[in-house]
């Protein structure tokens, strides 16, 4: 079956892919002494105060391929050691804590993105050259010149200093009090707070959540939607441009039937594979939009440890970076293998 | 043969090169969205040029900078963190200490231009390179040159530049290098891979046998055949980044990591204009004009790339 | 033999508008396809035969536009200007009246949809209704026979197809397509569609049916693709076929099998066919008359045996001189085609014409009869 081993064929070439990304940041490391990286795989903050007993008991000071499995059995383990500065909290609770924000910005932009974009992409190709299509362009090409940490400021500038409208960060003061655990009135299903204030019939907080998540979302999907306008677009335009679709008008079909019937199908394949890929990069790029907002994920949370050179948080979010990376790519492989029914059947 | 003749004989030999490029200029000046883009980046050309003339990089009393791209602070009037508005003096207002904006973006222009050269030479001679190698030669080297640029691909960007850069600065490096460095060191990637694909498509074409028939060399045969042909793509793909890249370069500065507080850099600017949009639009100056730069900065390069994609596709087709 | 006209193309002017200027591709062209004949439409690349074969369907490929003209179509019951009616009505004619088969055959095909549904989308955009009764037929038979449960299902969907055909936009309809276990009172139409689709690929030759149509284009080898392309033309048994070019892009044997495949299904169908090519040795095996085109223009008109006998026009004549023969020295014509965007005001073959008069590059020739059913644009021939 020709989908089956496709899947299992690229699935054998994700493996050298991690091994590489792993090799890689354990190499990086080794260049970091033995010190700094015994947060590596502290997770109970009183460690910190005999590193020497850690760098013994982790053999830090052992030959490379002793660490390197040493390293290699930790991670498997779940332990992704601590963070060196700020509380000595373990990396991974601190890195659940955050992901909810991001999750949060991805599940609302990634819909209304490729929604936008499909929709504009086949308006503006369909009517090529005329008055859409300019309209469409423009405002595209502004998507994807206009910083995002400018288009943010002046969003912030006019809706929440000026009119008042909002405020950073993902709650209110109210709101931060309604979602407050231990005041007992409140349960955390899922971190999200659109839902979770659904889940616990609070409507305010659910409202409010909504309204802080506004401004980052139009950010989103202003900026991003404007790719998934110019890939639609063109791969419409591509799809039109065939003799399957002068074969289809001459057996009478309509105008607007060979569009939607006939050219989308087609156009819409790289369209898939790329807001795929789009939504994938979301999880792990939204550093600066989350930084402009102070909205507490893990982009922003990863770029306060970088400048720290925070260390073990840092790999941490290399290697999920790299992990969300190669398993998008098998998604959309496999999605574009399953659309596509030239690759499906070889 | 004399200096004179072989000069004729080189213009006669360019002479189609001459004639595509005038073909392309004439196409680029017909759409009007193409025409901003090139009426943009002649403007930010024209503006870098000029930058001595337009802010001259002396001190307040008259004597010439040490380094022209740290924004002068007028010594005679007193020291004020708070921004003040377009006046004659300051034709952009100030910023935080007495900084004029003006002349922060005149001197950025070029210091954006500065970056975004030097990035795309190095990412495109690195890109090049591999991408010629692992293009051509293909088999074990190629695969590994593939697999490596995946890898590095893979990594989050911004924050392993973050990283990078703040390693760097531990190390000696002054910030804007540091900036510069790790963007092309996570920038290459992605044109080696173009590159490879598109000496790919070109490998099997058949005036690539025919070269080797008649016995040229490997190396003759990569640089006379095979890269001309391959430049196409890259041409509009590199004009496209080198907004995408001075945008990347303003995110950083923007995040405290790029140049110095007084510099001359868009995005320290808006770093600096941070602390004054919690007073609304009242500040408007601070960012407004900045970003303004680095959009209408940004939007030339693309509006070119995106022109010259169109142009050069058609004109593909009809060879 | 006086045959009728199927199709007159009179004064039919089409111009592309591109960067480089206006091309004028068609500049007057006129064109007779009588019924129950196999016309042959000549010409090298870039005469404007495929564009006058689009034209006949009223199509235009962008940025091509139709001028002017005639298209002077005998439907039997009526007759139509193509260019003169409205889109709505055209689109019941193009696919039905008139099909068109392509010349490379996987690209007519769309790559993500099977065989099957690129068939049935005739069927079901021209022959709904008849479809609907046969399926409606079958039900009541179903209802006879039935007892109790069944026949109470069968009731339904019998319902439910006859509300269809009175009406098939009505709600009731278009929820019921919708809804998973009502929605299969279509399925005895796909029946009736997917047992007519069989019989047609078994017309042309295409062995095993069943598995064909479930195969995408890909799939299939190019010979297979062609035949699968014969037969979504074939659908709505056409009183026109053009065919563009069918077999230029096929293999040599496999083009034999599809010129034999045309000529017997022409028989059979009694339709007429203006088949566009540049093989003269094409046209010498399958057509009855041949019509010859240079840059935008018919040239000359004539049956075929008297075409290869007697050429008239000096292209024609240089066309057969310039087909290889063993022994002989390999002749071309000499020049090249001139520019359509600035066109010459005379004659368009006037500076490679070995004749070339006085008045030819000031005046147009025009198309005249100088024999029976033998037409030429020249004027050498003007004065009988």
């Amino acid at each position: 079956m020709g989908l089956q081993d496709y899947i299992i064929r690229r699935l054998i070439l994700m493996i050298p892919t991690i091994l590489g990304v792993v090799v890689l940041i354990f190499a990086v490391l080794q260049m970091i002494p033995p010190e700094s990286r015994a947060s590596l795989y502290i997770t109970d903050p009183k460690q910190f105060r005999n590193v020497g007993d850690v760098i013994k008991k982790y053999g830090l000071d052992q030959p490379v391929y002793v660490q390197f499995f040493a390293w290699l059995n930790q991670i498997l383990h779940g332990n992704f050691g601590s963070s060196q500065l700020g509380g000595h909290k373990p990396v991974l609770t601190s890195f659940i804590d955050r992901l909810p924000a991001t999750v949060e910005i991805v599940i609302y932009s990634a819909p209304l993105i490729v929604f936008f974009g499909i929709w504009l992409g086949t308006v503006s190709a369909v009517n090529r050259d005329k008055l859409p299509d300019h309209i469409t362009r423009v405002t595209s090409i502004l998507g994807t010149s206009l910083p995002s940490f400018f288009f943010g400021i002046i969003l912030i500038s006019i809706f929440v200093a000026q009119l008042k409208w909002t405020t950073l960060y993902r709650l209110s003061e109210q709101g931060k009090l309604l979602a407050d655990i231990s005041r007992g009135t409140f349960r955390l299903y899922t971190g999200l707070y659109t839902i979770d204030g659904l889940l616990n019939g609070n409507i305010p907080l659910f409202l409010d959540a909504l309204k802080h998540l506004a401004l980052p979302v139009l950010v989103l999907v202003f900026i991003q939607s404007a790719t998934m306008v110019r890939v639609t677009r063109s791969s419409m335009l591509e799809a039109l441009s065939r003799t399957y679709i002068v074969a289809a008008r001459a057996k009478g079909l309509s105008r607007k039937e060979v569009i939607y019937k006939h050219a989308r199908r087609n156009a819409l394949i790289p369209v898939v594979t790329i807001s795929g890929l789009l939504v994938g990069g979301m999880l792990t790029g939204l550093t600066i939009t989350e930084t402009v907002f102070n909205f507490g994920g893990i982009g922003q949370w990863a770029a306060q440890a970088a400048i720290q050179l925070d260390v073990s948080i840092v790999i941490f979010y290399a290697m999920f970076s790299a992990l969300i990376f190669v398993i998008s790519n098998l998604i959309v492989d496999i999605l574009y293998a399953y659309i596509d029914p030239r690759i499906r059947l070889g | 043969m004399s200096t004179k003749q072989r000069f004729s004989e080189f213009k006669k030999r360019m002479q189609p090169t001459i004639k595509e490029i005038k073909f392309t200029m004439k196409k680029i000046l017909e759409s009007p969205l193409s025409l901003a883009g090139v009426a943009l980046v002649s403007f930010f050309i024209a503006i870098s040029l000029l930058a001595p003339i337009l802010a001259p990089p002396r001190d307040w009393k008259g004597y010439p900078l040490r380094d022209p791209f740290e924004i002068p602070r007028d010594p005679d009037e007193p020291y004020t963190t708070m921004p003040a508005p377009p006046t004659s003096k300051y034709p952009f207002g100030t910023t935080t200490g007495n900084l004029s904006i003006y002349y922060g973006c005149i001197w950025g222009t070029i210091y954006a231009f500065r970056l975004g050269l030097i990035v795309i030479a190095a990412v495109l001679t690195i890109g090049i390179l591999l991408g010629l190698i692992a293009g051509f030669y293909g088999g074990i080297i190629g695969e590994l040159i593939m697999r490596f640029t995946d890898i590095i691909l893979a990594f989050p960007g911004l924050i392993l530049t973050m990283a990078l850069i703040v390693a760097l600065n531990r190390a000696g490096w002054s910030n804007i290098d540091a900036a510069m460095l790790s963007i092309i060191l996570v920038g290459w990637p992605g044109y080696t891979r173009l590159i490879r694909g598109e000496v790919l498509k070109v490998k099997t074409e058949d005036y690539i046998e025919a070269a080797r028939a008649s016995g040229a060399s490997d190396l003759r045969i990569m640089v006379k055949h095979t890269l001309p042909n391959a430049i196409y793509p890259i041409v509009i793909v590199a004009s496209l980044d080198i907004g995408s890249i001075v945008l990347f370069a303003a995110a950083l500065s923007f995040l405290g990591l790029g140049a110095p507080p007084n510099y001359a850099d868009w995005g320290q600017l808006i770093n600096q204009a941070g602390d004054w949009v919690s007073y609304g639009l009242q500040y408007w100056w601070t960012f407004l004009l900045p970003g303004l730069f680095i959009t209408l900065f940004c939007l030339g390069w693309n509006l070119l790339g995106d022109a010259l994609r169109d142009i050069l596709d058609p004109l593909y087709r009809r060879k | 033999m006086e045959q009728k006209n199927l199709v007159e193309i009179r004064n039919l002017y089409l111009n592309f508008y591109t960067y480089d200027g206006v091309v004028k591709a068609l500049d007057g062209v006129e064109l007779d396809i009588k019924k129950d004949e196999i016309l042959g439409l000549v010409g090298e690349t870039g005469c404007g035969k495929s564009v006058t074969s689009l034209a006949t369907l009223a199509m235009v490929i962008s940025p091509g536009m139709i001028e002017s003209g005639h298209i002077e179509f005998d439907l039997g019951k009526e007759k139509l200007d193509l260019l003169n009616i409205k889109e709505q009505d055209r689109l019941k004619i193009r696919g039905k009246q008139v099909a068109m088969i392509f010349q490379e055959p996987r690209a007519a095909l769309n790559p993500v949809y099977t065989v099957g549904n690129q068939i049935a989308e005739v069927y079901y955009h021209h022959r709904k209704e008849e479809l609907t009764k046969a399926a409606i037929s079958e039900a009541e038979k179903d209802v006879k026979n039935a007892k109790g449960f069944k026949r109470s299902i069968y009731k339904r969907e019998l319902s439910l197809l006859e509300k269809m055909l009175k009406n098939p936009k009505s709600l009731t309809v278009r929820f019921a397509s919708k809804i998973p276990i009502l929605k299969r009172f279509q399925n005895r139409i796909k029946r009736v569609v997917r047992k007519d689709t069989v019989e047609l690929l078994r017309l042309l030759r295409i062995p095993d049916p069943q598995r064909v149509i479930d195969m995408y284009p890909h799939e299939l080898s190019s010979g297979m693709a062609q035949r699968v392309v014969i037969a979504i033309a074939l659908t709505c048994n056409p009183t026109l076929l053009i065919a563009d070019e069918p077999t230029t892009n096929l293999d040599v044997t496999v083009q034999m099998q599809i010129l034999h495949l045309i000529k017997e299904l022409k028989g059979k169908l009694g339709s007429s066919i203006l088949y566009v090519t540049h093989d003269l040795g094409v046209v010498a095996e399958l057509c009855e008359r041949v019509a010859v085109m240079y840059a935008g223009n018919v040239v000359e008109v004539a049956d075929v045996m008297a075409f290869f006998k007697n050429p008239l026009h000096p292209y024609s004549q240089a066309l057969l001189e310039s087909i290889p023969r063993p022994g002989q020295k390999f002749v071309s014509i000499p020049g090249t085609v001139p520019s359509l965007v600035n066109p010459p005001i005379g004659c368009r073959f006037y500076d490679r014409c070995r004749y070339a008069l006085e008045t030819c590059p000031k005046v147009k020739p025009e198309l005249v009869e100088i024999e029976k059913g033998h037409m030429v644009a020249c004027h050498l021939y003007r004065e009988g």
